[in-house]
């Protein structure tokens, strides 16, 4: 019969980073709710931030609850900033185990309205990202023995159009980068996924909503609930855990339902609800 | 406790990934009703597991045996809240070998029984006032390959869309329907197939994470799905298969 193991936290032991682990206004965005949940599971967590206040903020939430955690202001569009965030990670805790690649920008445009500036920014604040601090950190998994699961936030944006066509294109670009790293990197058991959020609400997107922009992004998805970063935090706890031990190279939607359906009279984003 | 005060039925729950699935659940904290055709099995492990799991027949071609499967869980638990449609059958062959009753008979288990259980299950997932339909597809119900039968792989890309036509039917209730698409599990299903070592080592080889998957891979996944850390989630396919089709 089958031998079920009791139940010890889901990452204990473990090591986690967490770029962009800070929100960008009130509420709890992406970041902030997998460190607080990794944290709660068990994992020592270096919370990295452009802006090294807003870490701090969610190391307080964390100390709160009694876990152990540090913050560390970091570009991660820089290689040697990136290169920082992986040695402080082995320096305070000893090993690195978990990297979740959270960091990201919205941008409009078509591609006739965009800027080349623009252009490159986004593809290099929303995937150029995930490469450099990967590249700094995948030694250092490997160095630490017992594998590895980086998490990959990229957006149904990537899997749709939707009137953001410069943000859709690096988020796309985050979800074949995805399929790509966990072939290169399985054998040393690093595994690799991604995470597609539909139209969560965010303190990344909080300014541009009012309630009508709201209700209309809530009634857009089947549900109908509103998403949070807790539903976007869940499915990181899930896939950095060893629950998931044998999932590598997907693309996980949390959104409502939103990708699973015929669009049908919903209109993906008029002028003021793009983003 | 994961799933602390919920109830379950778990189709095909008297070996392999389900039997995995029912004793995790309770270790959850959940009631599991055991579904199975194989009833010495199923009813050893409900009398192992204890009061918080019981075994009922459950032919998953049959409207009647879907009802009483729901019956039990509402007479003996009180409600229903979670349904795994697991119960499955496989079968080899080609197109050209493959008789129009070998194909109804794998379509009617794989794929009518999902839609059968379902349709069972939202009544009282309404009176619950939401629940979770996690359905059993497979890796091949989403690509082709030569070494599988076209019936198995027609049926798991029949539960792969009927589970996102559920989504959308369901969701205004508060139910989630997703499907879940393992890669090849080490299980009695496949025993005979794994017979071939020869065979195997090529097929390892093949995938990312260098082995076969257990039971247990696919059951976590289950149980993210069933539990309310997944509540934004539904239409979605949980792929479980080492890596193999990012390839």
């Amino acid at each position: 019969m089958a031998q079920i193991p009791s139940r010890p936290p889901r990452l204990e032991g473990k090591v986690a980073i967490v770029t962009g682990a800070g929100s960008s206004g009130e509420g709890v965005g992406n970041g902030k709710a997998a460190s607080i949940l990794f944290s709660r599971e068990g994992a020592k967590v270096l919370l990295v931030d452009f802006q090294e206040d807003r870490a701090r903020e969610t190391l307080q939430l964390i100390q709160e609850e009694g876990g152990v955690a540090s913050t560390l202001q970091g570009d991660m569009t820089n290689i040697e900033d990136c290169q920082r965030m992986a040695d402080t990670a082995m320096e305070r805790y000893g090993r690195v185990d978990i990297l979740d690649n959270n960091v990201g920008i919205s941008q409009r445009g078509t591609v006739v309205e965009v800027s080349e500036e623009d252009w490159d920014k986004v593809m290099t604040v929303n995937l150029k990202t995930i490469v450099l601090a990967s590249k700094a950190t995948i030694p250092h998994m490997i160095a630490s023995g017992g594998g590895g699961a980086i998490i990959n936030i990229s957006s149904i944006a990537g899997l749709r159009a939707h009137s953001s066509t410069p943000y859709s294109a690096s988020k796309a670009g985050v979800i074949g980068l995805t399929f790509s790293m966990a072939a290169d990197h399985a054998a040393d058991n690093i595994r690799v996924n991604a995470i597609a959020p539909g139209l969560v609400y965010t303190p990344m997107v909080a300014p541009r909503m009012n309630d009508d922009l709201r209700q209309y992004r809530t009634d857009a998805a089947p549900l109908k609930t509103e998403g949070t970063g807790w539903d976007v935090g869940y499915a990181a706890l899930f896939l950095a855990s060893e629950e998931a031990r044998w999932i590598t190279g997907i693309c996980l939607p949390v959104d409502a339902g939103l990708t699973a359906i015929h669009p049908g009279t919903f209109t993906p984003m008029n002028q003021q609800t793009r983003y | 406790m994961r799933l602390a005060g919920k109830v379950a039925i778990i189709s095909g729950g008297s070996r392999g990934m389900g039997a995995f699935e029912a004793e995790l659940f309770v270790n959850e904290g959940a009631k599991v009703v055991v579904g199975d055709v194989r009833e010495d099995e199923g009813r050893v492990l409900a009398e192992k597991i204890g009061r918080d799991a019981v075994f009922v027949r459950l032919d998953v071609t049959s409207e009647e045996d879907w009802a009483a499967a729901v019956k039990e869980a509402v007479d003996r638990y009180g409600k229903l809240d979670i349904l795994v449609n697991n119960a499955g059958v496989s079968a080899r062959g080609s197109i050209e070998e493959t008789t129009g009753a070998d194909w109804d008979r794998v379509m009617d288990i794989n794929a009518k029984g999902v839609f059968l259980g379902t349709k069972a299950a939202i009544p009282e997932m309404r009176k619950a006032g939401g629940g979770s339909i996690i359905n059993i597809s497979s890796q091949l119900g989403l690509v082709g390959m030569n070494e599988s039968s076209p019936q198995y792989q027609a049926s798991k890309g029949a539960v792969r869309i009927f589970t996102k036509s559920a989504a959308v039917q369901c969701a205004s209730e508060g139910i989630r329907v997703n499907s879940v698409h393992p890669g090849p599990i080490v299980t009695p299903m496949t025993e005979a197939r794994r017979s071939d070592a020869a065979v195997q080592q090529v097929m390892v080889s093949r995938i990312p994470l260098g082995r076969y998957g257990e039971s247990e891979d696919v059951a976590y996944g289950v149980l993210y799905l069933a539990s309310d850390e997944s509540s934004f989630v539904t239409g979605s396919e949980l792929v479980i298969d080492g890596g193999w089709t990012a390839q």
